[in-house]
């Protein structure tokens, strides 16, 4: 149960780093038939218990990158989680077996990152890969290295943002990240003309400082980089029976109305925040301007005091109603256009425990603190929709990102 | 309800260091649960430019930082920090924020864990919620029973 609970609550547990395993994802079986896309830019995602079988509503894909203009010195990595509410590839080095050649910084020492999230910070050296996603390739992309051996130790100031070091595979959930969100670089113009932002440092052998990067040096969002189809993402998710699944398999589409299978067609558009890629949603007279779709959080999380929260330590943070209960929820984006959406929140032990198999539960709900003003929609809204993530400044055939259409 | 008597001290980062630390006793330590001198410590550790504002039963120092995130530290006047807040591009260092309770919020965050955009730890009288994601975050940490009477947990933000 311990190792359930963390794969609850932290996206996903994964016990022991091992050495890549190369060559594509779990086999899986979707619950539903569906018209899969096929296509060059078309890669293959999944839903499914991750590297080490305890996972729950995590979405895996398969990356390659390679060593700078080599055709031959290239790695496959499996179970790298796809994350909306982030930008640019993490690899950990645990799981890396090419030696990628590490980024300078405008001083000539080494650059490296301090990543925060909410739960914790991952540091790691920058390093230059061209990546390939099915047919599309971005070539000296500037990608981090979670963790990497022999690189000098996590500076105070990074540790200073606490709580969790996330820097092996087991307390970051997964091999690697792939964050294709609404932005080009992971910290922006902020990093570019200021020192002190907290993200990026200059580092020697033994000590590493603050210092600006260039936005072309920082760690990139890959797809804007491609040749063609570079103007965002569609991720595309089969439906699931309620309460869940063992597992499902989808598609990560590249591009919006590029090919004939990333049409936008009469889909929803929000726009979201320039700065943050936030909007607001309206939920039980809440109105919350700082909320967010993410395929990278694995439930729905928002506030509701009258929710029942699950007693077991187990599901910590988690709701546990006796009953599922079923909730509507209004999107507002930029643009001032509006979309209700309904979900259902199940009893998060109950599901978790009556079918172990299921990794893909469409009714996980937690809770999140009402004064911050979030509700992150993570992957449940995913299921069964066609959700584009449009890139800032890109523009497709129903509106410029930054926005998200569903 | 409340409307509070304001005023504004904006100042740069020096200027601010100086005028707090003109009015309070200097302290070496860091802002929770401390003195209310001590965000002085904050502001010229941070390199950040401050503003004050006295509320009815408060005083926010707003720390403006060269992240582009805004840290707000709420203090009794005269009395000790009980609360700080942030929101902005960049998790603040707090480690220096939190000061002595950096380390209970460290050791509570590692058995109790809400997923990759949130967390939330209630240790004794320290409370901290953080919540967002790459380029968005907020949050906040307070110390309980050190609330002024007739304030609401609503207004630490």
């Amino acid at each position: 149960m311990r190792t359930m609970i963390r794969s609850l609550s932290a996206l996903s547990m994964i016990a022991g780093a091992s050495l890549v395993a190369c060559g594509g994802g779990d086999s899986s079986s979707s619950s539903t038939t569906s018209v899969t896309p096929t296509g060059s830019n078309v890669l293959s995602v999944v839903v499914d218990s991750g590297p080490s079988s305890n996972s729950f509503n995590t979405l895996y894909t398969t990356v390659t990158i390679c060593v700078p203009g080599s055709t031959t010195e290239c790695q496959t990595i499996d179970n790298v989680q796809v994350d909306t509410m982030s930008y640019g590839l993490r690899i950990l080095g645990s799981v890396l077996t090419l030696a990628l050649p590490v980024a300078h910084a405008t001083d000539g020492n080494s650059l490296a990152e301090c990543t925060t999230f909410a739960d914790g910070f991952s540091w790691g050296p920058v390093a230059s890969a061209d990546i390939q996603l099915s047919g599309e390739s971005a070539s000296a992309v500037p990608i981090q290295v979670i963790g990497a051996s022999n690189f000098a130790a996590v500076p105070a100031a990074c540790s200073a943002t606490g709580p969790t070091e996330e820097d092996t595979v087991a307390t970051f959930g997964a091999n690697g990240i792939l964050g294709i969100g609404v932005f080009e670089q992971d910290c922006g113009s902020g990093c570019a003309s200021n020192a002190n932002s907290g993200f990026y440092y200059s580092c020697t052998a033994t000590a590493c400082a603050q210092i600006a990067v260039p936005l072309t040096s920082q760690v990139l969002n890959p797809v804007p980089l491609f040749a063609t189809d570079n103007n965002g993402t569609l991720i595309d998710l089969p439906s699931v029976a309620s309460p869940g699944a063992a597992t499902l398999t989808g598609s990560l589409i590249f591009g919006i109305d590029t090919q004939t299978n990333n049409a936008s067609g009469t889909q929803t558009v929000l726009t979201v925040d320039p700065n943050s890629g936030d909007f607001t949603i309206v939920f039980g007279g809440q109105t919350l301007t700082d909320s967010f779709i993410d395929s990278g959080s694995n439930g729905i999380f928002f506030n509701d005091s009258n929710l029942t929260q699950c007693s077991s330590s187990d599901y910590s943070g988690f709701y546990c109603p006796a009953a599922s209960q079923s909730f509507s929820a209004t999107l507002t984006g930029v643009n001032a256009v509006s979309a209700t959406e309904s979900f259902t929140v199940d009893n998060a032990q109950t599901v978790a425990t009556n079918d172990p198999t299921f990794t893909v539960l469409t009714g996980l709900a937690g809770t999140f603190t009402s004064d911050l003003e979030t509700f992150d929609w993570g992957l449940p809204f995913y299921y069964g929709r066609r959700v584009a993530t449009a890139i800032e400044l890109h523009s497709t055939a129903v509106g410029t990102g930054p926005y998200i259409a569903f | 309800m409340r409307k509070p008597w304001t005023r504004n001290l904006k100042s740069s980062c020096l200027t601010g260091s100086l005028l707090i630390a003109g009015i309070l006793p200097f302290q070496a330590h860091a802002a929770l649960g401390e003195p209310e001198a001590s965000v002085a410590t904050d502001v010229q550790q941070f390199q950040a430019s401050v503003k004050s504002t006295l509320h009815a039963s408060y005083r926010v120092h707003e720390i403006q930082l060269p992240s582009g995130t805004l840290l707000r530290e709420f203090a009794v006047p005269g009395g000790n920090v009980f609360a700080v807040a942030w929101k902005g591009p960049a998790v603040p260092n707090l480690r220096q924020a939190l000061g002595q309770y950096f380390d209970v919020y460290v050791g509570a965050a590692k058995l109790k864990r809400g997923g990759r955009t949130h967390i939330e730890v209630h240790q004794d009288d320290l409370i901290v919620q953080s919540g967002g994601h790459m380029r968005a975050f907020s949050g906040r940490a307070y110390l309980a029973q050190a609330i002024p009477a007739g304030t609401s947990t609503a207004e630490l933000h």
